[in-house]
């Protein structure tokens, strides 16, 4: 084929041809004026005299396989043609680059390979437009990249979130949930817990947020609140990782409230009256957690796991109306509408805050209250 | 889940695709790059180019105030990530005003090795350029809107920049030409939106100028690399009046000493500024480079600006591409009296050699514009197009414009003569 091309190119026989050769030991012949359009085959000609005969064939890079170096070779042969029209040029590039993301990514490494920047320019460009405006989640399936990071590391950008003193609170919340994590490891036990409603928690605790300890609560329920903080900042410990297990019980359908770790908690807990931030902050854990341990089978324990997490994608993958949906719903501040939402307001939250935080990303501080917001219902549920 | 998991197919590309890419993305998705894996946390960290923009910053709402501060926090902390040299900042943003952070983004800037720097901020107060932008040594582009600019008594000039753009801003006239010529390499400027402003202009070295505003006088006293031009001029009454009294000759100030010049486009008043002052002497430039000519809004009842223009073209041996559009008072035009000058005064013995392709627009059918049509008909032999589009105004006469057009001689047997009623239409009577 590459025969036919070059007759109809330059039909005269006095025509000059380099020898490339392959990784898989292939070796073909180019014409030289294709070829040479490459900067690293050029100097592998003009400085070493490569490429003249089949003995001494120019050896090509390892990323540039064969399939690879035959597409190379035809971006080159049409692009060396001098007078072409930059519309012609556009046009046959925007063609050119109609591939798969696999073969795209190996193009571009190709060319990397044989310094042929503006291919590489193209392909970059191409691949630049795939990831642009996808979530990461996408991103990741695309490319096959491996999820490794760790919800803590992609969290870790809150804690730069300094002075506001309610990302301080989150932040030690989260210090204290990863200790308890690791001791709940050592304990290899497996854990369910059951979700309490209690709406009346969360109006009092963002009323609080929003720096309500004047609001027309009277003592009573201010002492409630308390407890209710209490029993979240006790439940916010078992959270994160395990609150998917909590979750997935809920989906389906087992919403017991759980009489016992409420008894304890509140047992443990030791009224001070005040809603400073500082209270909070002060006796939120509560030690052990005995309570919460009941026993769920191992083999049931990762199926469940597994659901959660295809659940929690499925959520994610269209996080973008959804946050905005919550971010209108947040202004109400009925978690009820959560709930109302998709029947499971905590699950869903849980994969709607964990993917804000994502998209935005470090610098995205926009929704960092709100995260926060987020994060103590997500505890409290 | 039991599968094998599928290649990484980009992870480990070289990190100069990897940037290469990463550099083609906007910044708001370079940086979630970030979380998408360990081997992409700190990749987009080292990218040399940062661009930011409006579309930089998520809001759910239209308000303005968390915007300007989301954004503000998103570039302090996206500096704060960053590593290394950056080469290039651009903000582009019409909501973000005068704010403090800028001066430290600057700050941090100038300790980056920062080359390029491009400030385009919104409407509302200007912000005031920080002494410590006069310290970027390396600048090769300096992009500044809506500012204030004041350089220290120290300050000795960028000695790298090529490309100095100032829009909107507010700077004294000697504190600009001192700028001007003290950044010897300087190849490219641009300076709009200022008033009254006489300005001279030293650059040895440059090749594009582009000016817009109410200029007072512009003396190019040495720019002879100058390649292509655009001025568009205001004039207000103060400067007409100016104008009137000046015996500078505005000709020779602007084009007496630009020997390369290859394009030359003029707006608004640009024509008639040239053909202000007196002339004194006889001496003619011939631009042998200039290939390309626009000069839009030009008089036809004004003798004077005529002759700027036949100066300019006859004077072009080289000339290709004409775009003129007219601005007549129509009935001044009409009554024109020195309509003969075409038939005893013009010159005779002038062929436009090169010239291919010429656009008249917003023709009155007037009669100096007629008899300039008819000239170059009769002396470009190798005019392949010329298109007439009438001014939209003008409904009666076109008709008329036609027949004359029909009568006038063609020196080119190629030429297509072009009547566009309606641009927009696109279909013109070919005559």
């Amino acid at each position: 084929m590459s025969e036919v091309d070059m007759a109809v190119i330059k039909p005269e026989m006095m025509k000059s041809y380099i020898w490339l050769q392959t990784v898989d030991g292939s070796i073909q012949q180019v014409e030289q004026e294709v070829a040479m359009f490459c900067p690293m085959i050029c100097q592998e000609v003009i400085q070493k005299g490569m490429g003249s005969s089949k003995n001494y064939a120019i050896s090509l890079p390892q990323r540039v396989n064969p399939a690879m170096l035959s597409l190379v070779l035809d971006y080159c042969r049409f692009h060396q043609v001098p007078g072409r029209s930059n519309k012609e040029r556009k046009s046959f590039d925007e063609k050119f680059i109609r591939m798969d993301t696999k073969r795209l990514c190996e193009l571009t490494s190709a060319a990397d390979s044989l310094q042929l920047k503006p291919l590489v320019d193209l392909t970059s460009r191409a691949l630049a437009r795939i990831i642009e405006g996808k979530t990461p989640e996408e991103i990741r399936e695309i490319f096959h990249l491996p999820d490794d990071l760790t919800e803590e590391e992609k969290l870790e950008p809150l804690k730069n979130t300094t002075d506001d003193p309610r990302i301080r609170l989150l932040n030690r919340l989260y210090a204290k949930k990863r200790k308890e994590l690791k001791e709940r490891e050592k304990l290899k036990n497996v854990e369910a817990e059951e979700e309490r409603v209690d709406d009346r928690s969360v109006d009092d605790l963002l009323s609080f947020i929003n720096g309500g300890s004047e609001d027309s609560k009277t003592s009573k329920s201010s002492k409630n609140k308390k407890k209710h903080r209490k029993r979240k900042d006790h439940q916010k410990s078992t959270c994160s990782t395990e609150t998917v297990e909590v979750h997935n019980k809920d989906s389906n359908g087992i919403n017991s409230p759980c009489q016992s770790v409420g008894a304890d908690n509140e047992t443990q807990s030791s009224p001070s009256g005040t809603t400073k931030l500082q209270d909070v902050d002060d006796d939120i854990f509560p030690s052990n957690d005995v309570d919460i341990d009941d026993e769920i089978d191992p083999a049931l324990k990762e199926k469940i796991d597994r659901e959660v997490e295809d659940f929690a994608r499925r959520l994610n993958s269209d996080w973008p109306e959804r946050m905005q949906e919550l971010l209108s719903l947040g202004q109400d501040r009925r978690p009820v509408h959560f709930s109302s939402v998709n029947g499971n307001g905590s699950l869903r939250i849980y994969g709607n805050w964990q993917f804000d935080v994502c998209n935005e990303c470090h610098l995205m501080s926009s929704c960092i209250p709100y995260n926060f917001f987020l994060a103590i219902y997500n505890l409290n549920a | 889940m039991g599968d094998v998991e599928p290649l990484d197919l980009i992870s480990d590309l070289p990190q100069s695709i990897i940037e290469s890419i990463l550099m083609r993305l906007p910044i708001r998705d370079a940086v979630r790059t970030s979380i998408l894996s360990t081997k992409w946390r700190y990749r987009w960290t080292t990218l040399t180019h940062l661009v930011f923009d409006d579309k930089s910053v998520k809001v759910y709402n239209n308000d303005r105030a968390p915007f300007e501060s989301y954004l503000v926090k998103f570039i302090t902390r996206a500096l704060f990530l960053h590593q290394g040299p950056i080469h290039k900042f651009q903000l582009s943003t019409s909501n973000l005003q005068c704010c403090p952070d800028i001066d430290q983004w600057i700050l941090f800037l100038s300790r980056c090795d920062i080359k390029e720097l491009v400030l385009e901020l919104g409407e509302g107060e200007w912000f005031r350029v920080p002494s410590c932008l006069f310290r970027c040594k390396r600048l090769t582009r300096l992009e500044l809107s809506r500012c204030e600019f004041d350089p220290p008594p120290t300050f000795k000039g960028f000695s790298c920049l090529k490309s100095l753009s100032l829009h909107q801003v507010l700077v004294a006239p000697e504190t600009i030409e001192n700028l001007i010529s003290s950044c010897p390499l300087l190849e490219s400027l641009s300076l709009s939106y200022f008033d009254s402003l006489a300005l001279t202009i030293c650059a040895p070295n440059l090749k594009y100028l582009c000016l817009e505003g109410e200029f007072a006088d512009i003396y190019l006293e040495n720019t002879p690399l100058l390649v292509a031009m655009s001025v568009a001029m205001y004039m207000t009454d103060d400067i007409a009046e100016h104008f009137e009294q000046s015996s500078n000759c505005n000709f020779l100030n602007f084009l007496g000493s630009v020997p390369l010049l290859e394009r030359l486009v003029g707006h608004i008043y640009f024509t008639k500024y040239l053909s202000l002052g007196e002339d004194p002497g006889r001496d003619q430039i011939t631009y042998n480079h200039l290939k390309i000519i626009e000069l839009y809004q030009v008089s036809f009842e004004d003798m004077k600006e005529i002759l700027v223009v036949l100066r300019l073209i006859t004077n072009s041996p080289n000339l290709m591409e004409l775009r003129i559009s007219g601005s007549s008072n129509t009935l001044a035009a009409i009554e024109a009296q020195d309509v003969d000058f075409w038939s005893e005064d013009c010159p005779k013995d002038c062929t436009f050699k090169q010239l291919t392709f010429v656009k008249m627009t917003d023709m009155s059918g007037v009669p100096h514009e007629m008899q300039f049509i008819k000239f170059l008909l009769a002396n470009s032999p190798v005019l392949k197009t010329l298109s007439i589009i009438p001014c939209a105004y003008v409904m009666d006469g076109r008709l008329n414009m036609l027949i004359q057009l029909n009568k006038f001689r063609r020196a080119s047997s190629d030429v297509e003569v072009l009547f566009i009623q309606d641009e927009d239409e696109e279909a013109p009577c070919v005559s």
